[in-house]
């Protein structure tokens, strides 16, 4: 067990748990804590899964892994290119079990936001877009996010635009857990070094806390396979994730 | 082997007015139209329309040099540990440039309705999203009676799908390796198709596998010859993206110029 859990690592440890076996789970563009997380997940559990991902690639065995989520090289030891039409189509007919989606904001009903700070017309700053949310969020079986910064700007109670609907089944931050139950997200459970307190007061929307705990610590598997996929810690000081 | 079809960069981007519409395959930093796109800009090409899933480089640095008018697109980022695209997101937020937000697939079902010849394109998804409001999209009620409502995506033609592929033959057909992204249905729905070749092969080696083709010559009209045209991303399984220039590019108080300089296609006319 870790004296401190860094907050990288619990983001990509807990995005990793979300994945079961048998499933098929994909990986998209900007997206490195999720394309970590899958890569986690093949080499730490004793279980099987889909992984596909956005470069095309279909369980796919990397020589490397590559700074930009969408890399080509995410489609090398792959024996198919199942390209963007492909991964799409497969999940608005329902076929996506686990997708990973990226989001600014995210609200209480697990809708996020990934376009816009301010009005839509007149942006105090224009974000990326949302890529695949729109289409995915609501048809894949269970979509999760994952938000580097836990604060009232991220977490909150409006958005200030709904790019995409259809309720989250999961949100990792750095210091939580969240878990879709009766459509709203609940505390699943917090950061061993953080608290249920720390976790209301820095989210600006409510949540129910029933049966909410500290995170399970992670296991000599997940630690050994993250450390496998970031052996000189470059990925983890380029995300700079922090918990406070 | 010089054929009508092949021609310079120079002489490809000349062939694209001002205010056309043009898509762009790749995505984000990998195997993107890239030197075409400076092309454009040493041509000074204005008021362009971007059409493309996940812009990032490209609709940036058209956006940098003031060519476009209207970008169509579903995530703009330089990606990895680059984040935002710096000059795309001024000029929307300056409303030098008009946005037209979609999801990826959202902008498929449009290029989907162009290639198959119908004014729209169910999607699925989308449901609860700002976005049909915003863009003014209609949904349908199945007219076969599930009950279910289906957003529909108005027909997107661009003028030109600009396509940067690792081979083409000399009558224009082309090949991909790894992921072709979305270039697939941006070269159906385009009403003209040009293709930036990294190498010429043989036509032989294309008839002995047809099936590895993913633009056939009929739809093309011209190639241009560009290696390491994908510059500064990458084009698997040749080169990966050149992070330093990327960084160097990303640099607000360095001129644009230095990075045009150091682009490929100006290497090896100064070689020449």
């Amino acid at each position: 067990m870790p004296d401190h859990w860094s907050g990288f690592s619990y983001l990509v440890t807990n995005l990793a748990r979300f994945i079961r076996p048998d499933e098929v789970t994909f990986s998209g563009v900007n997206s490195t804590p999720p394309m970590l997380a899958c890569l986690l997940a093949k080499r730490a559990y004793d279980f099987d899964f889909v992984y596909l991902n956005v470069a095309g690639g279909v369980q796919p065995a990397p020589s490397t892994i590559p700074i930009s989520s969408s890399d080509p090289v995410l489609s090398e030891g792959s024996t198919a290119i199942f390209a963007n039409e492909d991964f799409y189509d497969l999940c608005t007919r329902g076929g996506m079990d686990l997708c990973f989606l990226g989001a600014a904001q995210v609200d209480g009903r697990g809708r996020t936001n990934v376009s816009v700070i301010g009005d839509w017309h007149n942006p105090k700053v224009r974000l990326p877009g949302g890529g695949g949310g729109a289409v995915m969020l609501p048809t894949a079986q269970r979509a999760v996010t994952w938000r580097t910064e836990h604060s009232t700007r991220t977490m909150v109670e409006t958005l200030d635009f709904v790019t995409a609907a259809g309720g989250l089944s999961g949100v990792v931050t750095p210091i939580a857990v969240f878990v879709k139950r009766d459509d709203r997200l609940a505390l699943q459970s917090w950061h061993p070094d953080a608290s249920l307190d720390e976790v209301r007061q820095r989210t600006g929307f409510d949540f129910v806390t029933t049966g909410a705990a500290t995170t399970p610590h992670p296991s000599v598997d997940e630690v050994a396979a993250l450390q496998a996929l970031d052996p000189d810690g470059q990925f983890e000081r380029d995300a700079n994730v922090t918990l406070r | 082997m010089s054929t009508p079809k092949i021609i310079s960069l120079d002489d490809m981007a000349a062939r694209v007015p001002n205010g056309a519409s043009l898509a762009l395959g790749g995505s984000f930093l990998h195997r993107g139209p890239f030197a075409f796109v400076r092309e454009l800009i040493r041509q000074r090409k204005t008021g362009l329309e971007i059409i493309k899933q996940s812009p990032g480089y490209d609709l940036d640095i058209l956006c940098r040099a003031g060519c476009v008018a209207k970008a169509r697109a579903g995530i703009v980022a330089m990606e990895g540990n680059f984040g935002l695209a710096p000059w795309y997101r001024q000029a929307v937020e300056h409303h030098q440039v008009v946005l037209e937000e979609h999801a990826c697939m959202t902008l498929t079902a449009g290029l989907r309705a162009a290639a198959f010849g119908v004014p729209f394109q169910p999607v699925g998804g989308v449901h609860g999203s700002d976005l049909p409001s915003l863009n003014a999209w209609a949904s349908v009620q199945d007219p076969y009676g599930s009950g279910k409502d289906v957003w529909v995506i108005p027909a997107i033609q661009p003028d030109i799908a600009v396509i940067h592929v690792n081979e083409a033959n000399e009558l224009g057909d082309a090949r991909v390796y790894g992921t072709y992204n979305w270039d697939r249905i941006m070269s159906r729905a385009a009403k003209q198709v040009f293709i930036v070749a990294e190498t010429l092969a043989p036509v032989r080696s294309f008839t002995d596998r047809p099936e590895l083709t993913l633009i056939p010559s009929f739809m093309v009209q011209a190639v241009a010859v560009v290696p390491n045209g994908a510059w500064p991303g990458s084009c698997w399984p040749l080169y990966e993206v050149d992070y330093p220039a990327v960084a160097a590019y990303m640099d607000m108080d360095r001129e644009l110029s230095l990075h045009m300089a150091r682009a490929p296609e100006r290497q090896e006319r100064v070689d020449a």
